[in-house]
C-alpha cells in the first residue's frame, strides 16, 4: 500500500484538472501571451457593446485629432474612430475566427478520411487537395469576389474554400504516423469496428497539432482579411472594418495622420497578439 | 564515505593500491530537470575503476545507472539542465570543474564510449569510412581498426553506410571509433541490449579482448546481471541512484550481501529452474526517481525491511575483501541463492481432446519490395510454416529479430495478410499483448474505457461492465485507482498488465504474447511471466508466446518452436527440445543460457531476407554443414518423440 499511495495522488491529481494546472504553472510569457488573447477576444465579442458612440454616425468635428472625448480621433465625416476601431477588430477577429474553424473542420475530416483510409481514398483526396493548395488563395479571392460581387461573407466564403487543404494535409499526416501505432491493431484485435478506431483510437490524437496550426495560423487570416478588404473586397464602406478604413483613410494620410493609421496598429497588434499566444498554446501543447 | 582504497583492494583486480585508478569519483551527486521537476539521480556515488579493469554497473531503469556513465563523460543533456556536486576524477582529470577544451581534450584522446543504439549514434548520412577517418585520421588507419573489431572485408565496408551494415556490425563500427584514440576509458552504456543473443556474445568477447589488449578499463553499463557477470571483474549494483553493492563477479553471484542483488539473481532464469512452480519475483515497482522514499530506496520492496530502514538512508560499508554494501541489516540475513518454496502451479490445462487452438498449415507471407527504379520480387517473410497448437497449450516461438516470429504471430491474429497455406483459429478471435505495451495502448484512453470497449464489442451489457472491469483488474493484480489512469500515469509493468486484462476480460481461446517482457526490468518481468502462467491455468487458454530468450520459454511453454528466416527449424516439448536440441542452431540458441556448459559461437549474422542462403537457410553459419546443404533444403523429419520435429539433414538421418 506504501508503494501505492504515492502514485495514487499524483494519478488523481493528473486527471482532470490536467490542462488548467498546465496554465498554472507556465512560464509568465505564456500566461501574459494567452492574457492578452483572451483580453483582445473579450474586447471583439462585446465590440460594439463597449463602443462609446455609434460607429456609423458622425458624433464630432471632422478629422479631429485624438482628445479624451475622442481617443483615436474622428475621420473624414466626424465619426468616432475609437469606437470604428472597436467594432472592425470584431469583424476582422471573429471571421479570422470563422474561416480557421471552418478549415479545420472540413481540412480535419478530410485528412481523417484520407490518413485512415490509405489507398486509393487517401490518393484521390490529396490531389483534390493538392489542386486548391496550388491556386494562389489571394488572387482566387480576388476571382471569387470579382464574379459574386464584394461583400464580407462572399470573402469568407472564397478564403474559406482555400483554406482547408492546408489543415487536410497536416491532419494526414499525423493521423497517418498514428495510425501506424501499434495501439491500432490492438484496437482492432479487441473488435472495435472501423468507425470506433476513427473517432476513438486516431482523431484525439490529431487534435493538438491541428489547434496548435489553427492558432498560430489566425495571425495570417487577420493580415490576408485586412489585406482583401483593403482592396475593396471585404464589408464594404461606411461599415467599419479595419482593412478597408485604412484604405479609404490612407488619402488624409499627410492632413490627418490617425485616420488611416489607428486601424493599421489595430490589425498589427491583433495579428501579433495572435501569433504570440499561438506559440503559447503551442509550448502548452508541447509539454502536456 | 567509503574508504577508497578498499573499493581496489585484493577482490578488485590486480590493480596495486599505489597505481592511480582510472576513475575515481566520490559522492557524486547529480540532479537533472524534467517537466521543471528536479529529481535528485545519483545521491552520493562512490566509484573507482582501477586501469584495466572491467567493471559492470547493474541497475533497472531509473536507477541511474546511465547518468552515471554520462557523468564520467561530461556527457549529460543540457536540456535536462544537469547540476553535479562532488567529484569526479578520470585519468586525473576533473571532470566536474574542467573547460570545455580540457574535457574535449580527454574523450577525444583518453575516452571511449558505446551506446545501445548504434543506429542513432552512427550518422546515418555519413560513409563509415568517413566517421572512422575523423577519429582515426587515414584510411589506413581506419581500416586497421575496422580489422581490429574484427569486420570482415574491411575496405569494402569503408564505403558503407550505417544502414547497410547488420545491427552487430554496426556495433563493432561503434566500438572501433571507441578505441580509436587508445583509450584509457570505455563507458560502454547497454552495448548488447539491441542485438540478438548469438551476436551479443561476440560484442562482449571483443569488449573484453580489446580490454585486455589495450589494457584500458571499460565500465560496462547494463540492466542484465548475466551480461555483467560474463565479462566484468567486479559488479557494481546501483537502485534508486544509491550503490546497493559492490563485489567482485564471483562473490556476488555465490553470495549476495544486499537484499536487491539476491532478488536480481533469483529473477535470472537458467536452465535448472523449476518449472513446475511461479518465479520468485519482487513485488512493486523500481522507485521513481522524481518521487524517492527517504530511507533506504529498496525498503518498499524489501522482504527483509524493519522500520528503521525507511527512515535512514543506509551507508555504504565495507564487507570484506573488496566488497561493499548499503543494507543495515545485511549481517543479520542469509541472502545465499536460495530455491523459494512457492505452491507448485497446478498442471497445465493442456487439452488433446479439444478442437486445436491454432491449426497453421503451410502458411507464407509475403512482402513487396519496390525501389524508385522497378519492382522488386517479393520477399518470402513466412516460407511455409506449420504449427498446431492443442487446446489450452503453451507454445514459445523462439528465434532472433528478422525471423518472421512476430509476422507469423501478426498473421493468426489477422493483423497480416498470408499469401498462401490455411490457417485456422476456430470461432473466436485470438486476443493479443504486444511487446510495448506503452504503445499498445492508447495515450487519451484510461484503462477502464481501453477494458470497457472489448467488452462492448463481446456484446456484454452496459450495467455489467464496470463490475467485469473492477473483477479482472483484481485480476491481474492491479490497483483499483488503476482504472482511471492513463497509460502514461502506469509504470510499464502495470501497462503491461492493462494490455493483458484488455486481452482476458472476454477469455479467448489462443492468447498471443509478443515478447510481453522484453521491454520490462528484470524484476518486473518475472510478475508478469507468472501473471501469464497463473491466467492460462485459471482461464484454460493456449497461448502462443513470442520471446527471443529460450530461458522464457522454457519456463512458460509445454513445447517449443524454434524459427529461423521464415521456417521453423525445430519443435517439440519444451523439456526436450533443450535438454536434447537435435538442429545446430537450436543448439547454439541453448548455448546461450548461463548453466549450459560452453557457449556455442555462431559465425556471422542472421541472414538477410532480401538476400536468403541458398539450400539450408542456416548452413553458412552452421558448424555441421555439408555440400549438400548449400544446395537442398531438409525436410521436416520427427526425431524421436512423435512431435519432435526437426528440418536438418542431420536429423533426417537420425530419424
Amino acid at each position: 500500500m506504501a508503494a501505492v499511495e504515492p502514485v495514487l495522488r499524483s494519478g488523481a491529481s493528473l486527471s482532470r484538472p490536467h490542462r488548467w494546472r498546465l496554465v498554472r504553472h507556465a512560464p509568465l510569457s505564456d500566461k501574459l501571451a494567452l492574457g492578452t488573447l483572451a483580453l483582445i477576444t473579450l474586447v471583439a465579442l462585446l465590440g460594439p457593446t463597449i463602443a462609446p458612440h455609434d460607429p456609423l454616425a458622425a458624433v464630432g468635428p471632422a478629422s479631429h485629432a485624438p482628445t479624451w472625448q475622442y481617443p483615436l480621433g474622428t475621420d473624414e465625416v466626424g465619426r468616432d474612430m475609437f469606437s470604428r476601431v472597436l467594432c472592425g477588430l470584431q469583424s476582422t477577429w471573429l471571421a479570422a475566427i470563422a474561416v480557421i474553424v471552418g478549415g479545420v473542420l472540413i481540412g480535419g475530416a478530410i485528412g481523417l478520411v484520407a490518413g485512415a483510409a490509405g489507398g486509393w481514398i487517401d490518393t484521390i483526396l490529396m490531389r483534390i487537395t493538392d489542386v486548391f493548395l496550388a491556386l494562389p488563395a489571394s488572387i482566387l479571392a480576388i476571382a471569387v469576389v470579382a464574379a459574386i460581387g464584394p461583400s464580407l461573407f462572399h470573402t469568407l466564403l472564397a478564403v474559406s474554400i482555400l483554406w482547408w487543404p492546408y489543415y487536410a494535409r497536416l491532419v494526414r499526416a499525423e493521423i497517418r504516423s498514428l495510425a501506424a501505432r501499434p495501439h491500432l491493431e490492438a484496437a482492432r484485435l479487441a473488435g472495435v469496428g472501423w468507425g470506433g478506431r476513427l473517432w476513438r483510437h486516431l482523431l484525439p490524437g490529431a487534435i493538438p497539432t491541428a489547434v496548435v496550426a489553427a492558432s498560430l495560423d489566425v495571425a495570417n487570416l487577420v493580415v490576408l482579411l485586412a489585406g482583401l478588404s483593403f482592396l475593396g473586397l471585404g464589408a464594404q464602406p461606411p461599415a467599419p472594418e479595419l482593412g478597408s478604413m485604412t484604405a479609404t483613410g490612407l488619402s488624409s494620410l499627410l492632413t490627418s495622420w490617425w485616420i488611416p493609421v489607428m486601424p493599421a496598429i489595430a490589425i498589427f497588434l491583433l495579428s501579433l497578439v495572435a501569433n504570440t499566444a499561438g506559440d503559447s498554446i503551442r509550448d502548452l501543447m508541447d509539454r502536456s | 564515505m567509503s574508504a577508497p582504497t578498499e573499493v581496489l583492494g585484493p577482490g578488485g583486480t590486480a590493480a596495486t593500491a599505489t597505481e592511480r585508478p582510472i576513475v575515481d569519483a566520490a559522492d557524486l551527486n547529480v540532479w537533472l530537470t524534467r517537466d521543471h521537476v528536479e529529481s535528485h539521480v545519483l545521491r552520493g556515488v562512490d566509484l573507482r575503476i582501477a586501469p584495466g579493469e572491467i567493471v559492470g554497473l547493474v541497475g533497472e531503469s531509473g536507477s541511474g545507472k546511465t547518468v552515471l556513465g554520462m557523468s564520467l563523460l561530461r556527457l549529460l543533456p543540457e536540456a535536462a539542465r544537469p547540476r553535479a556536486e562532488g567529484r569526479i576524477e578520470v585519468d586525473g582529470v576533473d571532470v566536474l570543474a574542467g573547460s570545455e577544451d580540457t574535457l574535449r581534450e580527454l574523450r577525444r584522446h583518453r575516452l571511449g564510449a558505446v551506446f545501445q543504439d548504434p543506429m542513432t549514434s552512427l550518422d546515418p548520412t555519413m560513409r563509415i569510412g568517413g566517421q572512422l577517418r575523423e577519429v582515426a585520421g587515414s584510411d589506413g588507419d581506419a581500416i586497421e581498426l575496422l580489422e581490429a573489431v574484427g569486420i570482415p572485408e574491411p575496405r569494402r565496408r569503408l564505403r558503407a553506410y550505417p544502414h547497410e551494415l547488420s545491427g552487430g556490425l554496426r556495433q563493432r563500427v561503434m566500438i572501433a571509433m571507441a578505441i580509436a584514440g587508445e583509450p584509457r576509458l570505455i563507458v560502454a552504456d547497454e552495448p548488447t541490449t539491441a542485438l540478438d543473443v548469438t551476436v551479443q556474445a561476440q560484442i562482449l568477447d571483443l569488449l573484453s579482448t580489446l580490454c585486455r589488449d589495450l589494457g584500458c578499463s571499460l565500465l560496462l553499463v547494463t540492466h542484465d546481471l548475466a551480461v555483467a557477470a560474463q565479462i566484468a571483474q567486479r559488479v557494481v549494483v546501483l537502485y534508486g541512484g544509491r550503490i546497493a553493492e559492490v563485489a567482485p563477479t564471483e562473490a556476488l553471484l555465490e553470495h549476495p550481501r544486499h537484499p536487491y542483488s539476491a532478488a536480481l539473481l533469483r529473477s535470472r532464469l537458467d536452465v535448472e529452474m523449476d518449472v513446475t512452480r511461479p518465479l520468485p519475483t519482487l513485488h512493486g515497482d523500481p522507485p521513481d526517481p522524481r518521487d524517492l522514499p527517504a530511507g533506504c530506496p529498496f525498503a518498499p520492496r524489501c522482504e527483509f525491511a524493519r522500520p528503521e530502514c525507511e527512515i535512514r538512508l543506509p551507508s555504504l560499508d565495507p564487507a570484506g575483501p573488496g566488497r561493499f554494501d548499503a543494507c543495515i541489516r545485511s549481517e543479520e540475513i542469509d541472502l545465499r541463492p536460495k530455491r523459494v518454496e512457492l505452491e507448485p502451479w497446478v498442471a497445465p490445462p493442456v487439452d488433446p481432446e479439444a478442437a486445436d487452438a491454432l491449426v497453421a498449415e503451410d502458411v507464407q507471407v509475403e512482402a513487396g519490395t519496390a525501389s524508385f527504379w522497378r519492382r522488386g520480387a517479393p520477399v518470402k517473410i513466412l516460407n511455409g510454416v506449420d504449427l498446431r497448437i492443442a487446446g489450452g497449450e503453451c507454445v514459445a516461438l523462439v528465434g532472433e529479430s528478422g525471423c518472421g516470429k512476430t509476422t507469423l504471430v501478426k498473421a493468426v491474429a489477422g493483423l497480416v495478410e498470408t499469401s498462401g497455406g490455411r490457417l485456422d483459429v476456430g470461432d473466436k478471435s485470438p486476443q493479443m499483448v504486444f511487446q510495448d505495451a506503452g504503445s499498445s495502448l492508447t495515450p487519451w484512453l484510461t484503462s477502464r474505457e481501453l477494458v470497457e470497449e472489448r467488452l462492448r464489442s463481446c456484446g456484454v451489457p452496459r450495467a455489467q461492465r464496470a463490475e467485469r472491469v473492477r473483477a479482472v483488474f483484481a485480476q491481474v493484480g492491479l490497483p483499483a485507482w488503476a482504472t482511471d489512469a492513463r497509460p502514461a500515469q502506469l509504470s510499464g509493468g502495470q501497462r503491461q498488465r492493462v494490455a493483458i486484462a484488455r486481452a482476458i476480460v472476454a477469455p479467448p481461446k489462443l492468447l498471443l504474447c509478443d515478447e510481453p517482457t522484453s521491454a520490462l526490468d528484470v524484476s518486473v518481468a518475472a510478475g508478469v511471466l507468472n501473471l501469464i502462467g497463473r491466467l492460462r491455468r485459471e482461464l484454460g487458454m493456449a497461448i502462443l508466446f513470442v520471446t527471443h530468450d529460450i530461458a522464457v520459454a522454457r519456463l512458460i511453454a509445454d513445447r517449443v518452436a524454434v524459427m529461423y528466416l521464415g521456417r521453423i527449424v525445430e519443435s517439440g516439448p519444451a523439456t526436450t527440445v533443450i535438454a536434447d536440441p537435435v538442429h545446430p542452431y537450436t543448439k547454439a540458441l541453448i548455448s546461450s543460457l548461463p548453466g549450459t556448459g560452453g557457449r556455442i559461437k555462431l559465425k556471422g549474422s542472421p541472414p538477410s531476407l532480401f538476400d536468403p542462403p541458398s539450400g539450408c537457410a542456416f548452413h553458412p553459419r552452421c558448424a555441421h554443414a555439408r555440400e549438400e546443404c548449400a544446395t537442398r533444403a531438409p525436410h521436416i523429419v520427427a526425431v524421436g518423440d512423435a512431435r519432435h520435429e526437426v528440418d536438418c539433414v542431420l536429423a533426417e538421418e537420425r530419424g
